[in-house]
């Protein structure tokens, strides 16, 4: 690194601590490097592009662990001699959620090796996707600046969208591509512009002083029109990524047609990634408003966040009800499920700082939650679709006689997406509830209402899968399903059955990875507020 | 001072579940016998625990309220760790008191007898079935023992899955419509109950309710609270019906019960034994655990309304079993009926009718459970419940038809059997409830409501000795290619089903001779836990002047709560009686006799309590009535 410290420039940086928080997301852009380069000296074969892929995730996964004990409280702006330039943060919430994604993406490669390891010729520019979306949901994750966080969500949507229609001669993949990519394109564009137009409003690219901005202008009355206009467009590539209504069309055809461990990752990986963003650009808002003073304001926001979750969530559930096919009916779920995670965004701005890390947590947990479960039950339904060659419900019929070992882990997932105790989901919607109970308004009731009602109403559709796995039988031959699968929708079961009882430990474990967060105005001696006139 | 046994009796069928899966395939008669072993061991831990509780429990209903038995352990929010955040309190916590003891033994008593009863009848899928079985046990007790409202509603969902595949998988024909019918209805009730207890948590927090800064669902806690004025009569009103939504549908009453017919004519015959014996009884529990004490103005201004539903389930229900030809559908509407009288008897929120109404949740459980057991032993015999098709089995089964009267009558309330102390209970207690014949306020019922009620009494004793006079007597009526011996049955009842019955006909017969030594220790529980009348002490705060939430949010109300039971625990059981109460003086809190506060919500207790009010009632007088013990 000499040569970067005898510039006068990176005379402050202490450069290689700097990049050690950043080595995941370093090791996993030179395991795709190596999944190209190898290939052409050892021969193209899926086993070696899998273990260099699995040696990759797993140097990257011990490098989190590693990272988030060294993340100090506040996080620090990567590589950057001022705190207030840097376009990569690292903080809790971001190493954090790294730790969440490499197990994720652990999971989609083991899940890759068992059902499509054997049949697919192309596995390193598979895996140069999925890792470059990985990659791109970690950097969206670890960013506060509007350029990054667009080159972020561009990083993360582009392989995703090639990756959904990786098998060229399937006709209902090349569609859903086509489908995912025009709606992508679309709303990145519309969010370039309204990024653009925030930048020319602001001169800055920090969100930071978005906020600030905002603030002042909402107070003042000046361009408030403009800029709403503005962060709407921004906003409407974030919901892209979430799938939160009116951006969700593209959710259902991308996942039915992507093959079945792509569906995994971008129903559970992609939304995740933006809950996080979203979660932060707002705790970035709330932190540059003067409560209570200045409460009128984010109430508008609150409930626009609040009733696009609401709208979200009921959309999904509906949507799920009339789904034949299983594959697409969870992706209709996990529609309904980011609109239960985005109300616990909703809860954020709220004058005491409990009320934002309450949202925060219970955000942090669900996901953690969610992530299990769907693993689970994606699974579980592409070893029943590889072995029957069908994932529509009929193929599940009499499943507890032809796989119990398949059954049970998908009637705990299934449940456990319900929100039934005793299954981590229930606690997960839990604390999603307290702390919209703590928000003390009538935005907290009227979305526990909603959210408790959508509970309800998903019940049904669940329940036909677990009615037609457990209570009909039809005489369909017994599945012999892989080893390695079946060991891992038994590992997801068993886990959700254990979230539940450790609620303690991972609200803990959550609660420290929501602490803290990188704060740009830190370094600033007066006030924790950010004067965006000063730059 | 903690002890493991309730954790242990609790979970000990789990361990039976994971034991039932060893055997290898196809050792399905083992699996039986293992299983019926399990559930034994469960039930002999439960009679440990019974006569430990008498070992150590109260003679008299003085002093703090006291739960026995306890365990607890922090679940979520662990106070140690995690220092400044800590502002969740939510325990495993489990203890009982005089009423929930009975019911957990009544629960660990017949899930032997219904494990035994389906050796025969259940023949696919044997492994699966045991395990459900077992599963719903755990909730069943859980449900019982739990002493946090988290705990409570996790169990009492928990419930929920088992029964819903035994009635899907081993049920009749029209299996999944019930199964779905019943978990569908029972779930929507439970929804509710998930947002009252999810307001509670957050009630228990904020400053514009109890302001504890942070959430606690201790239930013992919540309702001292409630009983000392801080849950406001509005928001009482709310939970209220929130909670009556959940357990008005397991109960079930009478608008909402349709589900509980279908489901009990569908369900093999050990789900309609738990279904009936215990499982309806999580919904009267529940009123009577957490309605009756946490909201108790709204109890007192709802009372009327709850109990017109009731006798309104009551006569609507016992008319509908009077037509109905098939014999478990009748039985499962007398259920409905006979629930009914439990509700009323709660209602009248006076000791010894509560006492009725909980004595009468344990003859329901026993006599219906029997009842239950003998038309399943007459269809696996000849395949059908129709009056119609069967008739004059006395001449063929002697034993059967000796069973079937015995807990018939028992049923309708013959004196000398269990169902007449229940019931003469509740009728007398709805009938004078409006009477202030002592320092207690008049409860809100009377005899407007008793004699509608009386009706229905004599209606159930029409249609059931209807049905026994069609099924049993009259000319022998078989179909055709019965009596169905093929498993092993014989004409008449065999050994083992004659075993099955006997014990419950014994405990029948000794309920309905002396039932004191139940009616005991629901006096206390009743008078300390459920109504909280002037023999227990109610929280009163000492200075009106004082602010209040000051009060209870500088003292630490879960320490109270612990403190005084364990102090209780190891007072009685050591002797040490002079221990003087720390709480009271932490919180500025003195224990103040106050009546169940009915008349005007919202001023109560908030009057400064002299020290001469304390005095002046500080010799309650019992309620005039019999209330069930032997002075």
């Amino acid at each position: 690194m000499s040569f970067l410290a005898d510039t006068n420039l990176w005379s402050n940086v202490p450069v290689g601590e700097h990049l050690f928080l950043f080595s995941p997301m370093i090791v996993l852009v030179c395991t795709m490097l190596a999944v190209v380069a190898f290939p052409i000296v050892l021969g193209r074969s899926a086993a070696v592009t899998a273990t260099i892929v699995k040696l990759g995730v797993i140097t990257a996964f011990i490098l989190a662990i590693r990272v988030a004990g060294q993340v100090t409280d506040g996080g620090v702006s990567g590589l950057s001699t001022s705190p207030l330039a840097g376009l990569l943060i690292a903080d809790n919430l971001a190493a954090g959620f790294q730790i969440i994604l490499l197990v994720f993406l652990g999971a989609v490669t083991l899940l890759w090796l068992i059902g499509s390891a054997s049949s697919e010729e192309n596995s390193p520019e598979f895996f140069i996707l999925l890792l470059g979306s990985a990659l791109g949901m970690l950097c969206m994750t670890a960013t506060s600046n509007l350029l990054m966080i667009v080159l972020a969500i561009e990083l993360a949507s582009l392989p995703s969208y090639a990756i959904v229609g990786f098998n060229k001669r399937d006709r209902l993949g090349a569609e859903a591509s086509l489908k995912y990519m025009i709606f992508g394109a679309v709303c990145a564009a519309i969010m370039l512009y309204g990024v653009s137009l925030i930048y020319g409003l602001v001169g800055s690219l920090r969100f930071e002083d978005v906020a600030e901005y905002t603030v002042s202008q909402m107070v003042s009355g000046q361009n408030r029109l403009l800029l709403s206009v503005a962060l709407l467009c921004f906003f409407a590539g974030v919901g892209f990524k979430i799938s939160a209504v009116p951006f969700h069309f593209w959710c259902p055809d991308a996942f039915e047609g992507a093959k079945i461990e792509v569906t995994t990752w971008l129903s559970v990986a992609s939304k995740a990634a933006g809950l996080i963003l979203l979660a932060r650009l707002v705790v970035i808002l709330c932190s540059a408003v003067d409560y209570p003073i200045e409460m009128s304001l984010v109430q508008p926001i609150a409930w626009g966040l609040g009733i696009i979750a609401a709208v979200t969530c009921t959309v999904g559930n509906f949507s799920a009800y009339m789904q034949k096919s299983v594959k697409r009916m969870l992706a209709y779920s996990s529609i309904a499920h980011a609109g239960y995670m985005m109300m616990a965004t909703a809860v954020f701005l709220h004058p005491s700082t409990k009320g934002y890390e309450a949202g925060l947590t219970a955000l942090f947990v669900y996901i953690v939650i969610y992530l299990v479960m769907n693993l689970g039950a994606f699974g579980v339904t592409a070893l029943v679709s590889w072995e029957t060659g069908s994932d529509k419900i009929e193929a599940f019929v009499g499943l507890m006689r032809r796989g119990p070992w398949l059954a049970v882990p998908m009637v705990i997932c299934l449940v456990s997406l319900v929100g039934l105790p005793p299954l981590a989901g229930f606690m997960g919607k839990w604390w999603i509830l307290v702390a919209l109970g703590k928000l003390e308004s009538n935005l907290g009731w009227f979305l526990v209402i909603v959210a408790v009602v959508n509970t309800l109403i998903s019940l049904y559709y669940y329940l036909r899968v677990i009615v037609a796995m457990i209570l009909k039988d039809d005489g369909q031959p017994v599945i012999h399903a892989s080893l390695g699968g079946v060991a891992m929708v038994n590992i997801c079961g068993i886990v959700v059955l254990a979230l539940f009882f450790l609620q303690g430990s991972l609200k803990t474990t959550s609660e420290r990875f929501t602490r803290d967060l990188y704060q740009a105005a830190t370094n600033q001696d007066d006030s924790h507020r950010l004067a965006w006139k000063d730059l | 001072m903690q002890t493991w046994l309730l954790t242990a009796i609790i979970f000990s069928p789990l361990l039976g579940v994971l034991l039932l899966w060893l055997p290898p395939r196809g050792s399905d008669r083992s699996i039986r016998r293992s299983a019926l072993f399990y559930s034994v061991v469960t039930f002999g831990l439960a009679v440990f625990a019974l006569f430990k509780f008498y070992g150590v429990a109260p003679t008299d209903s003085q002093g703090d309220p006291k739960y026995l038995l306890q365990h607890w352990s922090y679940w979520l929010g662990d106070v140690e760790v995690m220092g400044d955040v800590a502002d969740v309190e939510i325990l495993y916590h489990v203890g009982v008191d005089g009423i929930s003891i009975w019911l957990m033994v009544l629960t660990a008593f017949l899930m032997p007898l219904a494990i035994w009863s389906s050796f025969t009848s259940v023949r696919t899928r044997v492994r699966e079935y045991f395990s459900l079985l077992l599963l719903l046990e755990v909730g069943l007790l859980g449900v019982f023992c739990a002493m946090d409202l988290l705990l409570f509603y996790i169990f009492f969902e928990f419930t929920l899955v088992p029964l819903y595949f035994l009635i899907g998988i081993w049920g009749g024909p029209a299996r999944r419509k019930a199964a779905n019918k019943f978990f569908i209805f029972t779930l929507s009730g439970s929804v509710f109950m998930f947002a009252a207890v999810l307001f509670l948590a957050y009630y228990s927090y904020s400053d514009s309710g109890l302001a504890l800064g942070y959430i606690t669902l201790n239930i013992e806690k919540l309702s001292q609270l409630a009983h000392a004025g801080f849950i406001s009569t509005s928001v009482q009103w709310w939970l209220f019906l929130a909670f009556a939504a959940g357990f008005a549908i397991k109960v079930p009453l009478f608008p909402v019960h349709t589900w509980l017919p279908l489901a009990h004519t569908e369900a093999p015959t050990a789900g309609s034994v738990i279904l009936a014996g215990v499982l309806l009884k999580l919904g009267t529990y529940g009123f009577c655990r957490i309605s009756l004490p946490m909201f108790p103005h709204a109890t007192m201004t709802l009372a009327p309304f709850v109990a017109c539903l009731a006798i309104a389930g009551i006569i609507y229900t016992a008319l509908a079993a009077w037509v109905q030809t098939d014999v478990k559908k009748l039985v499962a509407y007398s259920s409905v009926s006979h629930l009914g009288f439990c509700i009323l008897g709660l209602f009248s929120l006076k000791i010894t009718r509560v006492n009725g109404a909980v004595i009468y949740m344990i003859n329901h459980g026993l006599s219906t459970g029997a009842l239950f057991l003998i038309i399943g032993y007459i269809y696996e015999r000849y395949h059908t419940r129709d009056i119609n098709e069967i008739g004059g089995l006395a001449r063929k089964m002697p034993w059967l038809t000796f069973f079937l009267v015995f807990f018939t009558l028992s049923s309708i309330g013959l004196p000398g059997l269990n169902g007449f102390v229940g019931e003469f209970l509740v009728l007398l207690g709805t009938a004078t409830s409006n009477t202030t014949n002592d320092l207690r306020a008049a409860g809100p019922l009377g005899y407007g409501y008793a004699i509608p009620a009386a009706i229905g009494i004599i209606l159930g004793a029409v249609y059931m000795l209807w049905m026994c006079q069609r099924v049993l007597f009259g000319p022998l009526k078989e179909p055709p290619n019965t009596p169905d011996t093929s498993t092993g049955l014989s004409a008449d009842l065999t050994g083992r089903e004659i075993f099955i019955l006997v014990p419950v006909a014994v405990l029948c017969l000794a309920i309905g001779v002396y039932p004191n030594p139940l009616l005991d220790t629901f006096t206390i529980a009743t008078e300390q836990h459920v109504l909280r009348t002037p023999a227990s002490h109610s929280w009163s705060v000492t200075e009106a002047g004082d602010d209040l939430q000051e009060e209870i949010k500088r003292a630490d109300p879960m320490r109270l709560v612990e403190s005084t039971s364990v102090n209780n625990l190891e007072r009685v059981s050591v002797g040490n009686v002079g221990s003087d109460d720390l709480s009271t003086k932490k919180l500025g809190i003195t224990p103040v006799f106050s009546s169940y506060p009915v008349t005007t919500p919202g001023m109560f207790l908030l009057n400064p309590v002299t020290k001469s009010s304390v005095a002046k009632t500080d010799h309650p007088e019992t309620d005039a009535m019999t209330d069930g013990r032997s002075r």
